[in-house]
């Protein structure tokens, strides 16, 4: 007997994302998905935001890595929140994980909520987390022509950082072709660039979230 | 390779439904998976391969996997033109602006399956 089932894969998964973002909306806590790879530079812009927020804005972190806890430390060593996933060989947090640690955090004191994906520009970017935010890191090294190779992320995130902009004069990444990808592959995405390391470019970022906060608060 | 992860969610919509029914084993599962949808055929083969070695039991062990494959496709906002998309998909090759948006290629469903 034939079923027709016609049923999305990652029903469970957006049924766990409805639970987290009902959560996040009711304390008005606002939450960035932030994807890259590897080494792209996700905990160190998030070591200069707490640096430069924390005292105007609680902010929580959770941490997505296949092993250690040693992001959460560097959150941690900050003063902020931080509660660490270890997937354990898993490519990517999805919903249920966030739901299972929600709990660590007083929603009701925290302002804003980053979730620190596994380091992967391809499985990620599937699994709605229940966040407000999807942000993409992209650093200098990894070259320009990573947006037209990772589409699906790229279609799917509504501001790339383009980090490590400081190395620009050493390595032959192409910041035009990267805008002109951007645009023909997601036209309403925003792209600030930024240095982690000289700072240059933080306050553009710094500014992108308190916007989105206030925008959120008057909602 | 996130393909192991999706097996385990297909599985679960599949054995859910197949045991509410009384059903005691599924014969076949069939897939739609977009160009664009980020999970590989091939992957999803071998992750199905991986399961049925293993041997757990479940009604949709011995079952045939197929899967349907919807490529990519993109309309154009403004002069309506249909295309298949490439590296930039967004842009309209009739328009050559940032008006195509996809109107094909991210499916990925558990479309039907068959049990007794």
């Amino acid at each position: 007997m034939k079923i027709n089932l016609d049923t999305e894969v990652l029903t469970d998964n957006n049924a766990a994302a409805k639970f987290n973002r009902d959560l996040f909306t009711k304390h008005k806590t606002l939450v960035v998905n932030l994807m890259s790879s590897p080494g792209a530079g996700k905990t160190t812009l998030l070591e200069k935001t707490i640096a430069a927020l924390g005292k105007e804005y609680s902010i929580g972190v959770i941490e997505g890595d296949l092993a250690t806890e040693k992001d959460a430390d560097r959150i941690r060593a900050l003063g902020a929140k931080a509660v660490q996933i270890n997937t354990n060989g898993g490519c990517h947090l999805d919903a249920r994980m966030i739901a299972k640690v929600i709990d660590e955090f007083d929603l009701e004191k925290t302002d804003i909520l980053f979730i620190e994906n596994v380091g992967n520009l391809v499985c990620p970017s599937g699994y709605d987390l229940g966040q407000n935010h999807k942000v993409a890191i992209l650093s200098v090294p990894e070259g320009n022509d990573k947006i037209p190779k990772y589409p699906v992320m790229f279609r799917r995130t509504e501001l790339v950082v383009l980090n490590k902009i400081d190395l620009l004069p050493y390595l032959d990444f192409d910041v035009d072709m990267a805008i002109e990808d951007l645009k023909g592959i997601n036209p309403e995405s925003k792209l600030i660039r930024l240095s982690s390391k000289t700072e240059e470019g933080l306050d553009e970022w710094l500014t992108w979230i308190k916007e989105a906060y206030r925008n959120l608060q008057e909602q | 390779m996130h393909e192991m992860a999706l097996r385990g969610d297909i599985l679960q919509l599949v054995e859910n439904d197949a045991r509410s029914r009384n059903f005691k084993q599924v014969d076949k599962v069939e897939l739609i998976v977009g160009d664009l949808s980020n999970a590989m055929p091939d992957a999803l083969e071998m992750a199905f391969d991986v399961f049925r070695a293993r041997g757990l039991g479940m009604l949709s062990e011995g079952a045939q996997l197929v899967i349907h494959k919807e490529a990519a496709r993109s309309k154009c906002v403004i002069c309506g033109h249909e295309y298949t998309p490439d590296r930039r998909l967004s842009i309209c090759p009739e328009c050559a602006l940032p008006s195509g948006r996809l109107i094909a290629g991210e499916t990925f469903k558990v479309q039907s399956y068959e049990g007794s």
